[in-house]
């Protein structure tokens, strides 16, 4: 894992000092709200329905159990006792006051955390595949890469006030598990002849006008990825949109001036503002590469003991995936049981999942972008002994991947911008389906859901997504199919006019029904399925009276 | 309004003058030009070799021909809104496209929190209310000089 320099310490510490700063001419008048606000949301600080909500940073979704510790701290001290892990690899906490923030900052420096641009108009934290470093396909390991980004994009004096939020993804690997093309750039290592670099692509990205990227550059070498980036970014900054906040993401720029054009102007920024300091030598990359070593992993088990517990073998089937070491185990924890909200975790779950981090997984935990966390390395043996642990704090939910592993954002139940509320959508959704074999015979299916247009819970790249909207002040909801946010990407088709509340799981129960009617082998999965005999058939099934 | 770079406040040496009196100064070196202006009298300064300021809003584009920059000694780029991060690129442009020596000036929506990165994307002076002085110069006290960028 990463570990903080003194320079990274005293960066973090100062910018800890000026927020204080910031809060105390906030409280004192000084700063009105309207001047306070970019500044409060470049530290990750926003105003909800309810109260503040703090989004902390967890760059490329690696904590370690004292990281993890530390935040259940928080969310006992100075929240309500849970945090909510994020599509975005974050962890936010919805109930603090504003005069703790600052006090709050501090405590997290103390484990080398932050909350810097995890909001506002500027680049945000850089996500990555939760299986980085893990997996035998992958080409390189992308979090070095994300940190080198980290770091690069953090104060940057150009573009802290960027037209819109920005937000870049890396994978190493073919198969895409960090949605890299609904991010505003997106970035997969790849091999051409012997060397490696980058494809790169730009202007992807959800909200009310959903895109997917073009690729920009079929091979970026590495030592140019910054200065590339930063001729992106000089781009968008000069001319993207400023004059309406729903038109200023790169993907309008990139599709109002069409992607030749727009290439056009990056190459000519790469070649004019081309920075040799930036330019990244052998051994600056050699020396971040350092932080990211597996751990010593020692010989063992081929495999993981067939233990004769048909709750363990549905979740050991489900939640765990093979390691690049053979005698290793990925354990992905699924945080969508039916008690809570996707994505929650009680402080009680997080300081005993640091504790079973620690006992198994060398101290690691990563956090997904489906809201789900990881220990990365656990020995193929201790794998039954660990579910016993995770089955005590009801974290040992075998959904992985299944209907019930939703992406849900908060909705109107804690977001001021919501039109419905999305999280007991996902709990219906979640009770409906808790039958382990039914969840199964359905297979790989994923339901994401927003509460607004905003799309926070990525609804158009969901298998089946669903939008909550405001019809006269009652809640329906807007079903799209098809969407993917992997590397075959692709937005979600309305299916038609929108379900109520009472209605929505009859329908969600049809297109399950039209699904399994419909595939031609056992294991078909859903998009397969959709995409061969299109919407109509759903549509049909849906809206049928008699 | 007072002038000030990263240690104190600055003499201001350039004049901003309304349109009538513009039009009868017979000198106009040291005005203060905006874009309109200075398209104008842009012949007239090249032939008189006259040294100018010019200013822009953040939202106009900044267009020169070859030698126009060795007339002007100053250009203020006057933020309209302090959230439009344009400025901090066009005066990366000045500095490293064109080369630009003169002083680059900021003024208009800004805030004192913005002064380091004005400073780092190569802006010189800020113009600002007196009353805010301190602020300004008190908020330059939380940069350590440790960047991540080069």
């Amino acid at each position: 894992m990463y570990k903080y320099s003194e320079i990274d310490k005293k960066i973090v510490a100062n910018r800890v000092k000026q927020f204080k700063n910031q809060v105390d001419r906030r409280l004192s008048g000084k700063l009105t709200e309207d001047e306070f606000k970019p500044l409060r949301l470049m530290n990750g600080l926003y105003l909800q329905l309810h109260a503040y909500m703090l989004r902390v940073a967890i760059p490329y979704g690696e904590l370690s159990s004292k990281q993890l510790r530390q935040l259940a701290f928080i969310a006992d001290k100075y929240d309500r006792g849970y945090g909510h892990f994020t599509t975005r690899q974050n962890i936010q906490f919805n109930w603090p006051k504003l005069p703790d923030v600052p006090e709050i900052l501090e405590e997290l420096s103390k484990v080398e955390m932050h909350a810097i641009q995890t909001s506002g108009n500027c680049i945000r934290n850089i996500s990555a595949d939760h299986l980085a470093g893990l997996t035998i396909e992958e080409i390189e390991d992308p979090r070095p890469w994300c940190e080198i980004i980290r770091k690069w994009s953090t104060f940057h004096p150009e573009f802290s006030f960027l037209p819109r939020k920005f937000k870049i993804a890396v994978t190493g690997c073919s198969e895409d598990r960090a949605a890299i093309l609904v991010h505003d750039i997106g970035l997969r290592l790849i091999k051409d002849k012997g060397d490696i670099g980058f494809e790169v692509f730009v202007g992807g990205g959800q909200g009310r006008s959903p895109y997917i990227a073009k690729k920009i550059k079929n091979f970026l070498p590495k030592k140019d990825l910054l200065n590339y980036l930063e001729a992106i970014l000089t781009t968008y900054n000069q001319l993207g949109r400023r004059d309406n906040i729903y038109k200023a993401r790169i993907k309008i720029l990139l599709n109002e001036l069409g992607i030749e054009k727009f290439k056009e102007f990056v190459e000519e920024n790469f070649k004019r503002f081309s920075n040799k300091k930036l330019i990244l030598d052998k051994s600056t990359i050699k020396n971040i590469f350092k932080f990211f070593k597996l751990p010593s992993l020692k010989p063992g088990l081929e495999k993981v003991p067939e233990i004769k517990n048909s709750l363990f073998l549905e979740w050991k089937n489900q939640n765990v995936l093979p390691h690049k070491h053979p005698n290793y185990s990925i354990i992905l924890v699924s945080l969508k049981s039916n008690e809570k909200p996707p994505g929650d975790a009680s402080s009680i779950q997080m300081r005993k999942l640091a504790d079973i981090a620690d006992k198994y997984s060398f101290g690691e935990i990563r956090v997904t972008h489906e809201q789900n966390l990881v220990l990365p390395h656990v020995e193929n043996s201790r794998v039954y002994e660990i579910w016993n642990e995770l089955l005590n704090i009801n974290l040992a939910t075998p959904n992985i991947g299944l209907i019930t592993d939703t992406i849900c954002c908060p909705g109107m139940d804690y977001c001021a911008l919501a039109t419905a509320r999305s999280i007991p959508i996902s709990q219906k959704i979640t009770d409906h389906f808790k039958n382990y074999s039914h969840q199964k015979e359905i297979g790989d299916l994923k339901i994401k859901i927003s509460g607004c247009i905003n799309a926070c819970g990525h609804h158009h790249v969901g298998n089946i997504g669903i939008l909550g909207l405001d019809r006269k002040g009652k809640e329906f909801y807007q079903i799209t199919l098809g969407g993917s946010a992997k590397e075959n990407a692709s937005i979600g088709q309305i299916v038609g006019p929108s379900f109520s509340e009472k209605d929505l799981m009859g329908a969600i129960e049809k297109i399950i029904k039209v699904y399994k009617k419909n595939k031609i082998y056992e294991k078909e999965d859903f998009l397969s399925v959709f995409k061969r005999i299109g919407i109509k058939k759903f549509k049909e099934k849906l809206y049928d009276n008699n | 309004m007072i002038i000030i770079d990263k240690i104190s406040e600055r003499k201001n040496e350039f004049i901003e003058l309304p349109d009538e009196k513009l039009s009868k100064k017979t000198s106009l070196e040291n005005c203060l030009l905006n874009l309109f202006h200075w398209k104008e009298k842009k012949k007239e300064i090249h032939e008189k070799k006259i040294k100018v300021a010019l200013k822009i809003n953040s939202d106009e584009e900044l267009i020169f021909g070859e030698n126009d920059l060795r007339y002007i000694k100053m250009i203020q780029i006057n933020f309209l809104n302090f959230k439009d991060g344009r400025p901090f690129t066009l005066a990366k442009k000045l500095r490293k496209k064109f080369l630009y020596k003169g002083e680059i000036r900021a003024s208009g929506n800004i805030l004192p929190d913005q002064f380091v990165f004005l400073l780092r994307c190569g802006f010189d002076t800020v113009e600002i209310k007196e009353m805010e002085k301190d602020t300004w110069l008190e908020l330059l006290e939380f940069d350590d000089g440790l960047y991540y960028q080069p």
